[in-house]
Parts: structure tokens; sequence; C-alpha cells
């Protein structure tokens, strides 16, 4: 206090005076341009700024889509056709692509395979042959198939030698080679259980708001029936519909089946975490304030509600995605997933599971790398995924 | 009147693995049937009956060591009373094997409880036996006579011991018959069929405590078959001990309180529980066999020891059987092979498959055990049923074409199938039976065995199954897509690899196939209703029969039967249920069949054989694809006797048990 400044003049008048220059109001904390840049930007652009600043999420999320992207031309990029068997190969190990042969440039190439039966042992020996060298061919005419069910082509992007085979991941049991038979596989894994997660979200969201949001009488009812559906044996449940299921269905069908039936049983846990946190969230001042200011319904859930709880819901469908794979391993374990000659990886691993293989044919469980690749990039990306929509967290 | 002998001499050169010795010699005249009313073995070997035992002598028995000390302590008698009188004495060195040392312990692993069974398969122990040649020997019996088919003379052994001590007599015989199978509620539905001809029972009569004797008004060829089975019928049962359980005999108090000890709903389950000898789960009932359980179930390991009083002696005068004890652990059945291969098992061969072969192979030398191939003696590794009972009107008729049948066994390209999952090692051969028997005909085997795809498209299209889809796929004669549902029962993982194989030749005919694994019990009660098209499972059972076998296989006798569950079932039932029989070659099948059940001579029983055989190969009942695939055998490499090839068969051979596992032994038993 400026005790100084001498009291004024009775009567003379006061010294202040409002300013008619323009007020600025955000002249107190002036914002730099990339401040504003991001105090002014949407939620989409913060979280995929966000989302950006997570490296594994980043590189698992252009692996998935790499692989995604494989699945139209699997046919393309498969050196054989999935069911093509080569009788004079049977458990061939892989073969390595060399580039050198004895220090002289020769583009990629493998080298022959002998092929010996040791009937001592009943094991099919091979052994490389250095003196063969038999070049890769690229962009050329192999096992014929139609496009998409449509144009019939031969064209692979990578063929055998003309005068030999080429098992990058070796071949099977019935010669068959393993590398193309997991590229068409992953057609199969990767979509199938698709269909599942998008029955149970559908379900899960649609029940269990409806049922956090109103609540009464919806709610009880919701509640008792997840409480039967979770009351149920999930085992005997699929040996029943085992039977049940016709026979004549053909493999795929049956698996849709399956996958069906696991989306239905499936959703009650999401649409129980989702009435959860719709209880909570309902009771906000912004959910009010919109009530007051007139929106409606499906406005308030759609708009103010779900990406409060986004991230769940992200995380788990991250989480069932990979279940769901898994899955299919599984259900093929009981006879109930898919079955030759449809090729799945959890097929694949099905025919591998015993102890030949391990000791013997070690590279038959190749299938596995795929499944633990993809499972973990669907991991990484959704915590990627899950940090980033809710970017008003510290 | 014929004799067997000479009906079983053609089985001489069965089993090409075993010793071909001077055997034949010596071996008995036993199951001779001669003209003279009865007795006429018996007579031709001084009254000791045909058994091998009467023509070597009875060596001085020696006391086996591990009894050595309850001998001496006076808990058991010396070795010289336990055995019978007149002993069995097995002549290791004419069946070229070596004499061996007793002691030791044979492990093994099993499935579930329900495998306790495989001991009494494996022991082998039964009235008469087959040997290796698969002549009929005497076993328990000292020796049976056998008049026209109609009067059988059992002689049992003076002085035979149940494992408990007590005598085995005439009793155990009269008690089962009068007791047991005529007792109206212990078997409700008469006594057991084997011991019926034509409908009719026998007269059962006791001549004195060591002899008793069936009597027929028909000839009952299936009698001496059936005691003589791997899982065989018994007519005997230990008196002794079960009275205490039958109502006839027991105490009415003391019966009740132990049938609610044993919280059973009566004394009838009691008594079936207490009395069960296929599967000895109750240490309590006496046995002939040579070890006798010790350990109640359930249990994760049964431990089995030898019997004191098992008739069996080597010629050096050692009891048998050899080892001390045979221990049986369950487990896991796919963690089988790699126990085994692991060395937990001294001879094994349940629930190891052939892929397993390589794997065990390579564990040899480190584990000290040596794995064997023995041929499989069924009909066909794998075979496929079309059902002629089917459901659906239209395939049932397609079924019943025999040009289709005939079409879809030309289509296999057998010899494909049998390099890729068998090494060559397997028979491309239709279901039918192996070279080892007697009644092989190389022509039957391959009757519509080759492969012959324009053959095969030619009967098609005269079947009328001439329509196709676009995609070449015929179509049936409603207009469906030929899509045949192949079912299988799940178990065997090679019958995927199979029909994985035949799906592929089969769409060189344009015909589409999946392949439906499911449970067993769901997979039989599928065919049985009909729903089920076509099935794939193992062939005939018992591939290397002799004309005295009933030919049971081969015409609808079962509703188990795969290809005519319906026809089956009318038959089993005479014909309260089912389907009655409405195909010409089935029904001549099944008069065939009561034929060989009424034949009285051996040639007119082989007759029926090869006709009945002829029938079936031409008729494709049945698709067989490939047999005398091979079973992998790990023998402990200090196991002695176990022969390097064998026949691994459940008929005729009881698996190991035609090859005498109680005279198997360890080179080192004599010093652990």
């Amino acid at each position: 206090m400026n005790l100084q400044v001498p009291f004024q003049a009775p009567g003379a008048p006061l010294a202040h005076y409002v300013s008619d220059k323009p007020f600025d109001v955000g002249a107190v904390a002036k914002l730099t341009p990339a401040q504003e840049r991001i105090y002014f930007a949407s939620q989409w652009r913060l979280m995929w700024w966000k989302f950006k600043r997570h490296r594994m999420a980043v590189v698992s999320s252009v692996f998935l889509a790499l692989i995604y992207a494989t699945l139209p031309v699997s046919e393309f990029l498969a050196p054989y056709e999935s069911n093509t068997r080569h009788t004079d190969f049977i458990r061939a190990p892989p073969q390595a692509v060399h580039l050198f042969d004895e220090g002289r440039f020769v583009g990629p190439f493998v080298y022959g395979l002998d092929y010996k039966l040791n009937m001592q042992n009943l094991r099919r020996e091979y052994t490389v042959d250095r003196d063969r060298v038999q070049k890769l061919r690229f962009l050329c005419h192999g096992d014929p198939y139609d496009f998409w069910g449509l144009i019939p082509s031969d064209r692979h992007l990578v063929c055998p030698p003309a005068d030999g085979p080429m098992f990058l991941w070796g071949s099977d049991r019935l010669g068959r080679d393993l590398l193309s038979r997991i590229i068409y596989g992953a057609r199969i894994s990767l979509t199938v259980g698709l269909i599942g997660i998008s029955i149970s979200f559908l379900l899960g969201i649609t029940i269990g708001g409806l049922a956090g949001y109103y609540g009464g009488w919806f709610d009880l009812l919701s509640q008792r029936l997840i409480e039967i559906i979770h009351s149920i044996p999930h085992i005997p449940i699929f040996l029943a519909l085992a039977a049940i299921m016709p026979a004549s269905w053909s493999p795929i069908l049956v698996y849709f089946g399956i996958t069906l039936i696991l989306g239905m049983m499936d959703w009650t846990g999401l649409a129980r975490a989702v009435r959860a946190k719709l209880f909570s969230l309902r009771e906000e001042d912004y959910v009010l304030a919109a009530q007051l200011m007139g929106a409606r319904t499906p406005r308030i859930l759609l708009r103010h509600l779900i990406p409060g709880f986004i991230s769940h819901l992200i995380a788990s469908a991250t989480i069932t995605i990979p279940a769901m794979i898994l899955g299919e391993t599984a259900l093929s374990f009981l006879g109930l997933g898919l079955r030759p000659p449809i090729v799945s990886w959890g097929v694949m691993l099905n025919e591998a599971q015993n102890m030949n293989v391990v000791s013997l044919y070690p590279w038959l469980l190749l299938p596995v790398a795929p499944v633990i690749l993809v499972i973990l990039a669907f991991n990484f990306m959704g915590d990627g995924l899950r940090d980033a929509a809710d970017p008003y967290s510290s | 009147m014929r004799a067997l002998s000479a009906a079983l001499a053609g089985l001489a050169f069965i089993l090409a693995a075993a010793p071909q010795s001077g055997r034949a010699a010596e071996t008995p005249s036993l199951m001779e049937r001669s003209e003279a009313p009865a007795m006429a073995a018996a007579t031709d070997d001084g009254g000791a009956g045909g058994a091998p035992a009467s023509t070597l002598p009875v060596p001085v028995p020696v006391e086996t060591p591990a009894l050595a000390e309850a001998v001496s302590a006076g808990r058991l008698p010396p070795v010289a009373e336990r055995l019978p009188k007149a002993p069995r004495v097995v002549d290791l060195a004419a069946m070229g094997r070596e004499t061996g040392q007793q002691g030791g312990t044979w492990r093994m692993l099993m499935g579930d409880q329900r495998d306790l069974r495989f001991m009494t398969v494996f022991s082998y122990t039964r009235l008469v036996t087959f040997d290796e040649k698969l002549n009929l020997v005497p076993d328990i019996l000292q020796s049976l006579d056998n008049q026209d088919d109609k009067v059988f003379t059992l002689h049992l052994r003076p002085g035979h011991r149940w494992s408990d001590g007590q005598p085995f007599t005439a009793e155990d015989f009269r008690y089962y018959w009068e007791n047991v199978a005529n007792d109206p509620k212990l078997s409700p539905s008469g006594p057991n069929l084997a011991l019926l001809a034509n409908g009719k029972p026998p007269t059962f009569e006791v001549l004195d405590p060591e002899t008793v004797r069936y009597t027929w008004a028909d000839p009952n060829p299936g009698f001496i078959p059936a005691i003589a089975a791997a899982q065989p019928v018994f007519i005997f049962m230990p008196a002794h001990y079960l009275k205490q359980f039958h109502q006839k005999f027991a105490d009415k108090d003391a019966l009740a309180a132990a049938v609610k000890a044993a919280k059973v709903s009566g004394w009838v389950s009691l008594h079936e529980r207490k009395s069960r000898q296929y599967r000895p789960e109750n240490p309590d009932l006496p046995t002939l066999d040579p070890w006798r359980n010790t350990t109640h179930p359930p249990a994760e390991q049964f431990r089995f020891e030898r019997n004191p009083y098992f008739h069996r002696v080597d010629t050096a005068g050692h009891q048998l059987p050899y080892f001390d004890a045979v221990t049986m652990t369950l487990g896991t059945p796919n963690l089988i092979p790699a126990k085994t291969a692991a060395g937990d098992s001294d001879l094994q061969a349940r629930y190891l498959n052939f892929e397993d072969y390589t794997f065990l192979k390579a564990g040899e030398t480190v584990h000290g055990y040596e794995a064997r191939l023995w041929e499989d003696g069924i009909g066909a590794f794998a075979a496929l049923f079309p059902n002629l009972n089917a459901r659906d009107a239209v395939w049932r008729a397609v079924n019943r074409d025999v040009r289709f049948r005939r079409a879809l066994s030309l289509g296999i390209n057998r010899r494909d199938i049998n390099h890729v999952i068998f090494f060559g090692l397997a028979r491309e051969s239709a279901d039918t039976v192996l070279p080892q028997s007697p009644l092989y005909s190389k022509a039957l085997a391959q009757d519509f065995a080759d492969y012959d795809v324009a053959k095969a498209n030619a009967l098609l299209d005269e079947a009328g199954l001439d329509k196709r889809d676009t995609d070449g796929t015929r179509l049936l004669p409603d207009g469906r897509r030929m899509e045949i549902t192949v079912e299988t029962s799940g178990e065997n993982q090679l019958y995927t690899d199979i029909m994985e194989l035949v799906s592929s030749d089969w769409a060189k005919l344009g015909i589409r196939t999946f392949v439906h694994p499911s449970h067993l019990d769901i997979f039989r009660q599928r065919i049985a209703s009909g729903d089920t098209v076509m099935a794939m499972d193992r062939g005939m059972d018992n591939a290397v029969p002799t004309a005295e076998f009933e030919p049971n296989a081969l015409a609808p006798t079962q509703d188990s039967q795969y290809q005519w569950p319906g026809f089956g079932l009318f038959v089993q039932s005479s014909g309260h249920e089912g389907q009655k029989i409405d195909m010409p070659e089935v029904q001549r099948l099944e008069d065939l069949w009561r034929d060989w059940r009424h034949a009285d001579k051996v040639s007119a029983q082989r007759a029926v054989w090869t006709e009945m055989l002829r029938l079936n190969a031409d008729q494709v009942f049945a698709i067989g694809i490939v047999n005398g695939t091979r079973q992998p055998v790990v023998v402990s490499k200090r196991m002695h006797n176990v022969p390097g090839t064998g026949l691994w068969a459940f008929q005729p051979s009881s698996y190991f048990g035609l090859y005498m596992p109680d005279t198997f032994f360890y080179a080192d038993a004599g010093k652990g």
C-alpha cells in the first residue's frame, strides 16, 4: 500500500476511468501458436497424437494392417495352393534362400533336396545337395487358382524353381508347403473370429447401455438374463452343440455357427461393464446439463457417455480378438472348430500337437509364430489405443 | 466226423514269425474229434488227455525265490503242493524261447481303469487256448473231449487250486451253470448265447470232482472258440468265494449287511460286481491267472502279484509266471508314447501308434529299450462303411447300389496312401482276411482294390449318377450335390490324413467329401440311428480266422456293424427290433452264417467262409483301404522271450496273450 500518496481532495473527480480500448480476455495468459494447436485440437486429433507417441502401438498397427492386407491376395502371395501335395517331399525341413553360391552371385535360389527313406527308423531323411542350384522364379506361373472365385489365374509372386520344390518353412506330413498354408490360414484365423466380436459388442453395448442408463425393470430383466447365461457351463454346451449341429454342414458353416454362439455367450461380461460404467457416468454434471438443454437419449448416450468409456471398450476388444483367435484352436481341439480341408492356423497347430512333432519335425509348429505375433500386436495396439482414447488424462 | 486238428493243420503256416520248430508233432490231439463216442483223445495218451503236459515229463518243481520266505514261515505250502498234480509243462525250447528265471516286475502304462481287462487278455489263461500256430491246446483243463461238437467232456487237473489256495473243482462249474447262468435274477435273459445250440441249452453233468460234461442236442461249434476267446465266456466261477454273495447260499443278514456296505441296490449287483472275472477289479476274487490284482479301485496304479498256485511250469521246474509282479500305471493316453520313450514301461504296445515309431526309435539307446514292429491283425486299418440303413432315402438307395460302392473302392489310390502314411509297409487290400489265414485268397483281397478312375467314373454314370453341377460335382437323383460326410470316432489321427487323401481321390470322381469326427458314443449312436451316410473305422476284428471261428463279422449279426446297423439289430434281436433285411445279398449272408452254425463238418464251415468272403468282396459292403499295418511294440532290453515280430490282434492272439507273457523274464532278475 502506498502511504505516500496523499488523500484526494474532497469533491475532486475520482482518478480512475473505464478504458474504451478493446479488451482481450486471453491477454492475461497468452497462448503460443503451438499451445493453441493443442488446446483447440479436436478430440480425435488429440487421440491420434497420443497414439503416435506409443511406438510399439504404431509398429503393431502397421504390422496388423499389412497382415490383413495379405488376406485378399493370399493366392497370389502363396507359392503353392493350400492343398497341393508333394508325395516325394513329406515332412521336408525348411530350405534356406541363398544369394551367393561359392562366392558367386546368382540371385535368390535354394539348393536341391535329396530324399532317402530310412526304413530302420521309418524316417524320411533329407540332405541338401550343394551341387544343385535351383533359382527361384518371380511373378511366374504356378498352381492355378480362381482369384476371388472369379478370375482364373496361375500367377504367383514367388514360384518354386523349375526343377525342384521350394519349402521355405518346410512341408507337413502330406507334403504340403507350410508357408503357403500359413498364408492361406491367416484368411480364416484373422477374420472368422471377428464375427463373434461384432455380435458380442453389438449386444453388450446395447443391452448394457440401456440397462445402465435407464435402470429399472429393463436393468432387472437384463441382469437376470446375464446371470442365467453366466451359470451355463460352456464345455457341456459345446459338446451338446457338437451333437446337435448337423454333420452335413460344411466345416466353415459349423465354425460360423460356433462363433455365433460364442458371441452370443460372450456379450454378458461387456454388458455388465458398460452398465456399471454408465451408472456412474450418468450422474455427472455434464449429463445433467445436456439433459437440461433438451438432448435426447441417443445423443446423450452416443455423444456424451460412450466417449467416456471408449477406452474400456477398446481394451475389451483388443483382449477379445486374440481370445477369439485362440478360441479357434481350443475349439478345434474339442473337434468343434474348423476341420480339414479348411486351412487355419488352429487346424495346423491341432495337427501338429504330438510328441513326434516337437522332437522330430519342429518346423510344423511354425504356425505358432504368426499366432503369437498377431496376438502381441493386438495387445500393443490395444495398449496404445486405450491410452489414446482418454486424451485428457495425464 | 472230422479231425479238428486236421483243419487246424492248415494253420501251421500262420504267424510266419513264430518259430517253426517240430512242435506240430507233439501238439495235441486234445481237440481231436474222433469217430469213437468219447475220450478217444484221452485214451490215446494213456488217459492223461492230449495235453502237451503228457508228452513231457513233469519236472521236479523248484521253489520260487520270492515265495521261499512265506513257505518256510508256513504261510504257504511248498511249490510241489501248490502245483496241480499234472501241471501244464511249457516247453520253451520247443517254442524257440529260453528258459528264464523268476523275479522282477513288469511295468506297463494304461489309460484308465477299464483297461484292467487287459490283464485278463494278456494273461490268456483259458480252459483251452490257442498256441502260436493257432492250434487249440488245453490250458486250465488237462484235456477236453469233443464228440461231434455235441458232447464236450472237460477234464480238470487234479490238485489245481485257485489263487487263494482253495481247490478248483467241478463244483465251480456247477455253481456257474446252476446258480449264475440259470439264475433268473443273475441272468435274466438266460445263459450266454455261446452256450445255446439252436437256442437250446446243454445238459450239464458232473461226472466226478474233476470232470464235467456239456451235452447239446444239436452241434455247437462255437463253444470251444468261445471259451478260448480273448474275451472268453467264463463257464466257471470260484463258488467257495461267491456263495457268500448269493441269495441262495448266503446268510440273509450277512448278505444284507454286505449289500449295504457296498452301497449297491441289491445282492444281484453285488454278486455281479464281486464276480467280474474279465475285468479283475475285485482283489478278493480268486483267480486262475498268472497274476492276481492286489489293489482296490479306484487307484492310479494297480499292482498284480504272482498267483502262487498257477498251473504252468517250465521244463526246469520253475513255476510260472517268471515275473513276480505286474504294475499297471494309469495316465493320459496321449502321454503314453512319451512316457514309454522315457523308459517308464518295460513292455508296451497299447496306446502306441504307428506314427510314434520314429520317435520311439530315437530313444532306444538312451533308455535301454527296443522298438519293434508287429503286424496288425485287423482286416483293414481303415475301411469305409456306406450305411445301408441310412435314414436319408436317396442316400440309402445310392449306398445300396453295388456299382456305387465298387466305384468308390476303385476310386481310392491305395498305393499313394500306403506310401505317404505307412512308408509302403502296409498292404493295399480290401477289408478281408490276411494272408496268414488259411481262408485268404489273393483275388478277393484285390477285388475292386485297384486304382481305376475311368472305370469308377463309368460305374457311377451307369448307376444313374451322371448329372453334374457346374463345378463338376455329381448330383444325386433328387438334385442335391453329391457331398458325403464321412464320420469317424476321432480317436485315430491317421483317419483324418487318410480321409484327406481319399477326398482328393474322390474329387476326381466328382464326389465331394467332408470328415466329421465325433465322440465314440455319439458316433455309434448316429450310425445306429441311420443319421450317418458313411463311416470310417477299422475293418474286420479278427482277420486271421480259421473256418472254426464264427463268421459273424461277415453277416449282419450285431447293431454295432457300421455297414448295416439296422439289419444287424434285426438279427440280434431275433426280429423284434431293427430293419428287416430287404437286400438279397445281405439275406444270403445271414443264411450262410446260420449254415455255419449248423455245419457239422469243417469242410462245410470252410465252404461257408469262402462263400461269405467272396460275397463280401464282390459286394464291397466295407471299402477296405490298407491292412497289414504295423504296431510298435516297445520291449525293455532286459526282457527276454518277447518275439521279434508277432500278430497284434485282439482275436485270435489276445494281443500278447498268445505269446505267453508269463514266460517273459528279465535276464538280470536273479541278481536283483
